[in-house]
């Protein structure tokens, strides 16, 4: 339980600036909860952006205000944002889905040991006290953002709720916690503070590569499987068995829970146990259809507090790498459903009533019998507060255009403007060279050598992947043959008849 | 020149040949210790149908799995009874190409020092030694300079350590539905995969101490495979050492992660050892990769593919010398030993490799009498008492020269290396057992002057009055007797049932008949042949009993009992006409006919306190007639006295 809470005293003013300019009086806290420090360390306040259709995520409804107004809140929150005086009875209305939105959408944005961690609001003492809000739905509105950005696995919750009041100016920081339902939730004041929290952080990194063979068995029930199901579940799957994985930092295996002495960007290793491929147990004498090959490196940053244990750290890559994962799994989908809707139009147009143009991710591999294959979307890092970075994922046919909006939008800060500043770790994944099943099925086995020499396999493989590439080929082959054998035969019949 | 050579025999019993027989053994000895230093002999078992020369592949195909790495077949033993010379040769020869086998032909054996001995059955000569310097010459010099090492277990565990490595694997094996042939092929390469990926860049040893006597131990090394040297050989890796010792991680040796000063009380043994804990870890995040962002790809199987889940258990136990860095007991012991287990495991499993897989496991254990731990690998899937593995285990007993009818190597008796504590460990903590045991190790002698003592052989539980918050007194002391013998039964690992309870007892007894059911519950007494009964009913055990119609009749049959401890020692019931006991030994003075009687009376009725216990006499000697003039054994009252037969089994 956070029992006291840190703000970085240099976002300070700026905050308070950007609060009074925004009049956008809700917003997400960035920061982070350490529980074995019974701690909060606030990095800063992002506003939540007006809503696709230009409406602001919270405005003020004033309760005598006349029925035809009553669905504008649009107006109401210039209202609010002019002059907190004005209304005696009035009520903040903030639109859950929204802000739970903006969350998911800049937890996909922040490293390890950065996290939405809560919810401010930025409105006078009087209105806070006066307006009809209960507490129960600002709880609402932090129950919304954890569970757009979860932070852990664990059963109990906890997340601040910062009243930002303008006049005059004070801050105050509430814990809200809850297990299950919202009833047992409770709020409870905690200590906050100005102080430095973004300086003293220690920065972690990881170039974790990985190599999954996620086999696809054959369902007798029908439930379909598409491409991203799969992914979904080998990275969930995945991510157990990196919780147990040991961890070297700068050459030396962490036994201890000390907190870390060394500066400078600390290199995290992960080891893994040799060879326990337990997700294909599963599958363990069953028919199979294909492999999922699922390979390539996530290059991940950990930021920690310098009081806190160094397993803290290993834990937060080990938590960026699955979620950069899944976040990227996320955007391909995000995007999938976007075009899905577009080729539904088109195909209304189109002759064939089957779409073929299903995007790669939605396919189904229980039905699907070719090679397809599916590009990540890559990782990037743009330099944030104090030298820490925030990371933005950029599809092949993207280019660093795209980030400007994101952090603009999104992150409430200015874009970069030296594109230098922007590390790009990651290659971009080309498509592989496409390798036979059977090379792809043998453990460990990597492009430059095939154990499968020239022998029975290989060449009844050629035959297999012939066939099946050319169904039509085939049985037009055997036709062929089926008349070549009879022309044959008739012939021989024909010679041998002549002998006689 | 011969003169300077001497032969070091560590073992000291098991250069005798079993029975007066015939055979072949292979020396055992070790890269670690000086050359020509013979640990212990393992017998041949296996030979060719059409002579009796050894089936070397057989043969190699044993002893590369039961052998630890880091000890060696170093020469071979003759049993005969002709024509030495020629024997010994030959015998150096098929020593050498054992050793080429076991080493996968890896091994540079042309310069390699090996040993000849030879005994005559017939002339009842000592044993003869010989040495031939190389592969090439046919010469074989004989060596009269034999040294036998007073404290062998000394020098073995002062020299070297244990390092122990369980990597558990799991793979997936895919084949095509309709070709099993297949199947076996990509099996083959999918193993061929792993072994290779245990010498990768990728991997990392991690390599710890076992037991720590506080929590301040030698931190962990991280081995990556990368730094790994697998070119050297193991006889030139103290040379590297010498020059290079400093902090590099390369040149820290297996002492480092050994007690540097061990207790005195400490017993030098296999369980005793320095033991290091190896654990293979796969190192996924590589600073100079290259990183390229994830791609998903589907490879569909063309043709019907089915899925299979291998899984092996490898756990290897390997012997270094303290002085080798620890970086190439990992590379020349640690990785060649899980290739071979895992070749072994594999070639086990492949006759049923579409089928039910044999459940594998490797168990080490150090048998009484042999120097070194054995790795052998069950079978699991029917349990240890199926016949197939009553006949593995025989075999190994013949190999190793063990007794026929002591069960040494059930997994019960494996090598517990798991323990954090260093010495003062006691079996009853590990087993968690309450009761006491073995009571009459320090109680008072006999007082029988020039007497031979002849007692139980192995661990007893004292079983008595009143335990378990039972009240049986007055009626219990047979069954308390009987508790203990088959405690005795289950701690030499005879039978791994529960010692019974009274009412499990009369249970049995009823049955099998030889009771009313209503005297199941009742307080009544059992004799002599009621236990003998219940334990042909529990444990399939035979007994021998001994009927006296008086009590002056024991004495007489003292050295009938001291033949008895010598050959069975078991305890043994005494019954009768009044109370029960148990009797662990005898001391007698064949000259004088004095002797008295280690006797544990189930009588006891106060806590377990071993202090009470002997101080109380409730275990300890009792003479015939006592200083007072008293009888032990009332003259007017008839024994029945019980003798367990030890089962001949393994």
């Amino acid at each position: 339980m956070v029992k006291a809470v840190v703000g970085e005293e240099t976002q300070l003013k700026l905050i308070e600036d950007r609060l009074t300019q925004s009049r956008l009086p809700v917003g997400l806290v960035i920061g982070k909860l350490s529980s074995p420090l019974d701690r909060g360390f606030v990095f800063d306040l992002i506003p939540t952006p007006p809503n696709d259709a230009r409406e602001p995520a919270c405005s003020l409804v004033e309760t005598t205000a006349k029925d035809d107004k009553k669905k504008g809140p649009k107006s109401k929150s210039q209202a609010s944002a002019d002059s907190s005086s004005s209304s005696s009875s009035s009520s903040l209305f903030i639109d859950n889905d929204w802000v739970a939105e903006h969350a998911r959408q800049v937890a996909r944005m922040l490293v390890g040991g950065m996290k939405v961690i809560g919810i401010y609001i930025w409105v006078s003492d009087t209105v806070f006290k006066n307006s009809t809000i209960t507490l129960c739905q600002l709880l609402q509105t932090v129950k919304g953002v954890a569970e757009a950005a979860p932070l852990l696995e664990n059963d109990r919750e906890e997340r601040l709720l910062i009243h930002i009041c303008y006049s005059p100016m004070r801050w105050t920081c509430r814990n809200c916690t809850w297990t299950s339902n919202i009833t047992s939730s409770s709020l409870r004041p905690c200590d906050f503070k100005m102080g430095r929290v973004l300086t003293s952080l220690q920065t972690f990194k990881c170039n974790y590569s990985f190599n999954l063979r996620l086999p696809i068995c054959q369902e007798s029930s029908s439930n379909i499987q598409t491409l991203s199901d799969v992914l979904r579940q080998g990275i969930s799957h995945h991510a157990k068995e990196l919780k147990d994985a040991r961890a070297v930092i700068d050459g030396n295996l962490v036994i201890s829970d000390e907190p870390s002495t060394s500066d400078g960007v600390q290199e995290v290793e992960l080891l893994l146990p040799f060879m326990k491929d337990t997700y294909a147990e599963a599958c363990s004498q069953k028919d199979v259809l294909g492999v999922l090959l699922f390979k390539g490196s996530v290059c991940s940053f950990a930021y920690l507090n310098s009081k806190e244990p160094v397993s803290q750290a290993v834990a937060d890559i080990k938590r960026d790498i699955i979620m950069s994962l899944q976040s990227r799994l996320d955007i391909i989908c995000d995007e999938a459903y976007g075009d899905m809707g577009q080729t539904e139009d088109v195909s209304q147009e189109a002759s064939d009533g089957i779409s073929t143009d299903k995007p790669v991710s939605q396919l189904d591999l229980q039905s699907l019998r070719k090679e397809c294959s599916l590009s990540f979307p890559r990782r990037v890092f743009v330099p944030w507060l104090a030298g820490t970075y925030i990371c933005d994922y950029l599809q092949p046919s993207e280019t660093l255009e795209v980030l400007k909006d994101h952090c603009v939008e999104l992150m409430s800060m200015e874009a970069p403007s030296d594109a230098s500043t922007i590390l790009e770790p990651e290659k971009e994944a080309l498509s592989l060279v496409t390798k036979p099943f059977w090379d792809v099925a043998i453990p460990f086995n990597s492009a430059s050598c095939s154990p499968l020499g020239k022998n029975g396999i290989d060449t009844r493989e050629e035959s297999g992947k012939k066939s099946t590439k050319s169904n039509n080929l085939n049985i037009v082959g055997a036709i062929l043959f089926l008349l070549l054998s009879i022309v044959v035969g008739l012939v021989l019949y024909v010679v041998r008849g002549s002998k006689t | 020149m011969e003169e300077n050579t001497s032969v070091r025999v560590l073992c000291p019993k098991l250069l005798l040949p079993h029975k007066n027989e015939p055979g072949f053994q292979w020396l055992i000895g070790s890269p670690f210790f000086p050359p020509l230093t013979i640990i212990s002999t393992v017998r041949c078992i296996h030979t060719l149908s059409t002579s009796d020369a050894p089936d070397l592949l057989k043969e190699s195909e044993d002893l590369r799995a039961l052998l630890l790495k880091g000890f060696d077949v170093i020469g071979a033993f003759v049993i005969g009874k002709s024509d030495s010379e020629s024997k010994v040769r030959e015998a150096i020869d098929a020593a050498r190409r054992l050793r080429k086998l076991l080493s996968n032909g890896g091994e540079d054996l042309e310069n390699k020092e090996m040993i000849g001995a030879y005994v005559d059955l017939n002339s009842k000569t000592d044993i003869r030694f010989f040495v031939s310097k190389s592969a090439s010459s046919t010469s074989i010099e004989p060596v009269n300079s034999v040294v036998h090492e007073e404290k062998p277990e000394k020098f073995v565990w002062e020299t070297g350590c244990l390092l122990r490595c369980e990597v558990p694997i799991r793979f997936p094996v895919y084949f095509p539905v309709n070709s099993p042939i297949d199947a076996e092929k990509i099996y083959w390469r999918a193993t061929e995969a792993v072994a290779a990926k245990l010498k990768d860049p990728q991997v990392v040893y991690m390599v710890e101490t076992i037991r720590k006597t506080s929590a301040e131990g030698p931190k962990p090394l991280i081995l990556r495979g990368a730094e790994l040297d697998f070119q050297t050989d193991v006889s030139n890796i103290k040379l590297l050492d010498k020059d290079a010792q400093g902090s590099d991680p390369k040149c820290i040796p297996c002492a480092h992660f050994c007690l540097k000063s061990k207790p005195d009380s400490q017993k030098f043994s296999a369980e005793n050892a320095d033991t290091i804990q190896v654990s293979v870890l796969l190192n996924n995040s590589e600073k100079s990769l290259k990183s390229i962002a994830p791609v998903a790809e589907y490879v569909p199987a063309l043709e019907e593919a089915r899925l299979l889940v291998v899984s092996f258990k490898l756990e290897v136990l390997c012997y270094a010398a303290k002085d080798i860095p620890v970086m190439y007991a990992v590379s020349k012991l640690i990785i060649p030993g899980l290739v071979d287990q895992l070749n072994s495991m594999k070639n086990l499993i492949l006759p049923n490799l579409l089928t039910e897989h044999p459940q594998l496991r490797p168990y080490h254990f150090n048998p009484p009498g042999v120097l070194h731990p054995i790795t052998v690998i069950y079978e699991l899937n029917y349990g240890e008492t199926e016949m197939k593995q009553v006949e593995i285990r025989k075999s190994l007993h013949l190999r190793l020269g063990l007794p026929f009818d002591r069960p040494l190597l059930r997994i019960a008796n494996v090598l517990d290396l798991s323990t954090t504590n260093v010495g003062g460990r006691s079996d009853s903590i590990r087993k968690g057992s309450t009761f006491l045991k073995d009571v009459h190790i320090e109680i008072p002698s006999s007082g029988v002057s020039g007497g031979s003592m002849s007692l139980v052989q192995g661990s007893y539980e004292y079983y008595h009055y009143l335990q378990d918050g039972f009240n049986d007194s007055g009626w219990g002391c047979a069954y308390r007797s009987l508790q203990t013998i088959i405690s005795w039964f289950r701690l030499q690992h005879y039978t791994s049932i529960d010692v019974p309870s009274h009412r499990e007892i009369q249970q049995s007894l009823v049955e099998i008949d030889d009771k009313d059911p209503s005297f199941i519950g009742s307080r009544e007494w059992i004799g002599a042949i009621e236990l003998s009964f219940v334990l042909d009913k529990l444990l399939g055990v035979s007994c021998k009993v001994m009927n006296l119609r008086s009590g002056a009749e024991v004495p007489e049959k003292c050295r009938e009992l001291a033949l008895h401890f010598e050959n069975q020692g078991t305890p043994i019931m005494i019954g009768g006409g009044v109370l029960a006991y148990t009797l662990l030994g005898v001391d007698y003075n064949e000259a004088s006919g004095d002797c008295a009687f280690l006797i544990l009376d189930p009588h006891y009725t106060g806590n377990d306190d071993l202090k009470k216990i002997v101080n109380g006499g409730w275990c300890g000697w009792k003479k015939a007639v006592d200083s007072k003039g008293k009888s032990f054994f009332l003259h007017d009252k008839f024994y029945n006295l019980l003798l367990p037969q030890r089962p001949n089994m393994v």
